[in-house]
């Protein structure tokens, strides 16, 4: 931020004209990191607020106390308050009620569900679990035989690196996917599998219909996790995409977590992470980082952070 | 739609202030906020935005405008220019030609909408009478080739593809060779998602490129894009040196507003837009009409005679 903000040393009482201008700095960087507007303006608004009557202490600059405020609010935001370790609530699951753990991957067309599933196969083959994928995108050309690809190549890895086992569940195009999300969990139960993992038709946030339908998918498929991908490339349209989907499932349910794709794909411009978590309180659980297997991360709040001031 | 929201908070902008009694210097700085907000909302590349501003302060110069002038028109054609300025290159798409082979490639960022897009614009192409076929040149992204076949099958497209090679070039030259011969005159090249970051990926498509030495190369941009728009496609043109942009998923609700700026940071039109999931939701893009009724004013076209 350096060199963009009015720089006032040493003991002076800051009020809402000392900050204007640096404040305007500070949301036209966040902008530029591809922060949405509405989330930009909000943190901005709160590192005002903190600052005005202030005290600068001899020899710091607002530039250096603005860094400081903002970067802690950044850092506020983006830190889960609840522990996401997903191990540990599959082993709560699959030991206390003799289940599988069910997690369904959810979001609009194109940001990488199916490979963010893959990828979440890949990390849970690693720690020896059994894992059923189902196959419940029966609308988009191709989508079955996708997941087919990466169950077999994931199937390869496992054996030659004796890993967990996973099996694919697939009903074909054209049916209703909550049912083929019911019969796959039930299907895992009889076989002894740990985890499922639920693919889905990307939709967009705007129709109704389809979103509509995930409410009952929800009631059928029972997901412990119901996790949404959102890319790193989307601009202002993740606020509405976060919000929509964490209304979708009705009011006793909302998403347990984002995975943000594509991460790889922008520098430092990460700004989804800010707009996605600031317009609905989730949790960034995974980000991905390229398009393969072993590209899952969990989330580094302070590399995050980094990025976004620099 | 794409762009509703944007348009409509930029004419109330320019309306709010040409209906506001005092139209005085503050009231204009207080529009031109406004509409880079609304701007800004949209995904409009935020340098993109800064200019944009001074471009219209520059023009409309409201100190010095004679009392005589009418202010109001002044201001509403500064605006309007400037965002037809934004979506228009002024350089036509490439039409393609009847009785020889017109060969396109798509390229564009990873699920922007390419494989889907391609039939659509086969489909588009077949109606029109070209004689079209499809070449999935996307050795990579697992399921690729079936998703292309089944939807050229949907088509009644001939199509062309490999399950078993690595190499994308290979596959589409072979494509593109088979289907000249066959006489098609509108073959278009399917290939994989990239980025800019990836530096190989970017060498592939070079090679695909020479390989079928294609007479149109397209952009594939998502009407969702951030403000990676301007660097990605910027990096795109300098490697691919596409002639022609098609926005997608313009259903959704985002305002389009980064694949606008990357109209801007190219120069280069835009052809087509993707309207839904289904093979005929795809539509022609003429700059002119779109930002008149973008901004609800009918009687704009007129203004720019002036
Ligand atoms: N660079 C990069 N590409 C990714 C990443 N995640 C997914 N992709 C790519 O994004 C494209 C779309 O991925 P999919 O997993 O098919 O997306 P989807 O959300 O399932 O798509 P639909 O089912 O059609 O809605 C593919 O080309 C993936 O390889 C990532 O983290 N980085
Ligand atoms: N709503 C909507 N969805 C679209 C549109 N165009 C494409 N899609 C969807 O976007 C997703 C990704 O489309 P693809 O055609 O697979 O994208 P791609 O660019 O080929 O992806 P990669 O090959 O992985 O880079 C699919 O779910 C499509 O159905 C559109 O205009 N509107
Ligand atoms: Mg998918
Ligand atoms: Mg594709």
């Amino acid at each position: 931020i350096s060199g963009l903000f009015r720089n006032v040393i040493g003991g002076k009482v800051l009020t809402k004209q000392d900050l204007e201008k640096p404040m305007k700095g500070m949301e036209d960087l966040l902008l530029k990191k591809n922060v949405a507007r509405e989330a930009a303006v909000r943190l901005c608004e709160g590192v005002e607020r903190e600052l005005i009557g202030k005290k600068t202490g001899s020899f710091e600059s607002i530039d250096t106390l603005l860094r400081t405020s903002l970067s802690s609010s950044l850092t506020k935001l983006l830190t889960p308050t609840t522990s996401l370790s997903l191990l540990t609530s599959i082993t709560n699951i699959t030991t206390t009620q003799q289940r599988p753990y069910t997690i369904s991957i959810v979001g609009v067309n194109g940001v990488g569900k199916s490979t963010s599933l893959s990828k979440l196969a890949f990390f849970l083959l690693q720690n020896n679990l059994s894992l059923l994928i189902a196959a419940c995108d029966t609308f988009r050309s191709g989508a079955v035989e996708q997941l087919r690809v990466h169950a077999r190549n994931l199937k390869d890895l496992s054996d030659r690196e004796h890993l967990g086992r996973v099996e694919l569940y697939e009903k074909g195009y054209g049916k209703d996917a909550a049912h083929i999300a019911r019969d796959a969990v039930a299907y895992a139960k009889d076989h002894n599998f740990d985890v499922v993992l639920i693919d889905t038709a990307g939709r967009r946030h705007n129709d109704a219909r389809l979103m509509s339908s995930l409410e009952k998918f929800a009631e059928l498929a029972r997901p412990d996790k119901i996790l949404m991908v959102g890319e790193a490339l989307v601009g202002t349209d993740s606020v509405m995409q976060a919000r929509a989907f964490n209304a979708a499932f009705g009011a006793k349910r909302g998403l347990d977590g984002f995975i943000i794709s594509k991460c790889d794909t922008v520098g430092e411009m990460v700004g989804v992470l800010v707009s996605m978590v600031h317009a609905t309180g989730i949790p960034v659980v995974f980000l991905g980082v390229g398009q393969h297997y072993g590209d899952l991360r969990t989330v580094n709040v302070g590399n995050v952070v980094g990025l976004l001031m620099s | 739609m794409v762009l509703q929201d944007l348009g409509r908070r930029i004419n109330s902008a320019v309306s709010d202030l040409t209906r506001s009694p005092n139209l005085d210097e503050k009231a204009f700085d207080g529009m031109i906020k406004e509409i880079c907000k609304a701007l800004l909302d949209a995904d409009v590349n935020v340098k993109l935005v800064q200019s944009l501003r001074i471009s219209i302060k520059r023009t409309v110069n409201f100190k010095d405008i004679p009392p005589a002038v009418n202010k109001k028109r002044l201001i509403q054609k500064a605006v309007f220019d400037e965002l037809v300025k934004l979506v228009d290159p002024h350089a036509e798409p490439f039409k393609p030609k009847k009785g020889k082979p017109n060969v396109i490639m798509f390229v564009g960022l990873q699920g922007a909408g390419k494989t889907t897009t391609c039939t659509k614009l086969a489909r588009h192409y077949q109606t029109r009478g070209f004689k079209s076929c499809l070449v999935c040149a996307d050795t990579f992204r697992a399921g690729a080739f079936d998703q292309l076949k089944q939807n050229a099958t949907k088509a009644k497209i001939p199509y062309f593809g490999s399950l078993t090679s690595t190499d994308p070039a290979q596959v589409a030259a072979e494509g593109v060779a088979k289907f000249k011969k066959e006489r098609f005159e509108i073959i278009i090249v399917d290939t994989s998602g990239r980025h800019r970051q990836e530096k190989d990926l970017f060498d592939e498509m070079t090679q695909i490129q020479s390989a079928i030495k294609p007479d149109q190369t397209i952009m594939v941009l998502d009407a969702t894009i951030g403000q990676q728009a301007e660097a990605q496609s910027k990096a795109f043109k300098e490697t691919a040196d596409y002639g022609a942009i098609i926005i997608t998923k313009t259903d959704g609700h985002a305002s389009g507003g980064g694949a606008i700026s990357a109209v801007a940071a190219t120069h280069t039109p835009i052809a087509f837009m993707g309207t839904g999931e289904h093979m005929l939701d795809l539509e022609r893009f003429s700059p002119q009409p779109f930002v008149s009724k973008l901004l609800g004013m009918g009687d704009v076209a007129g203004l720019v005679e002036h």
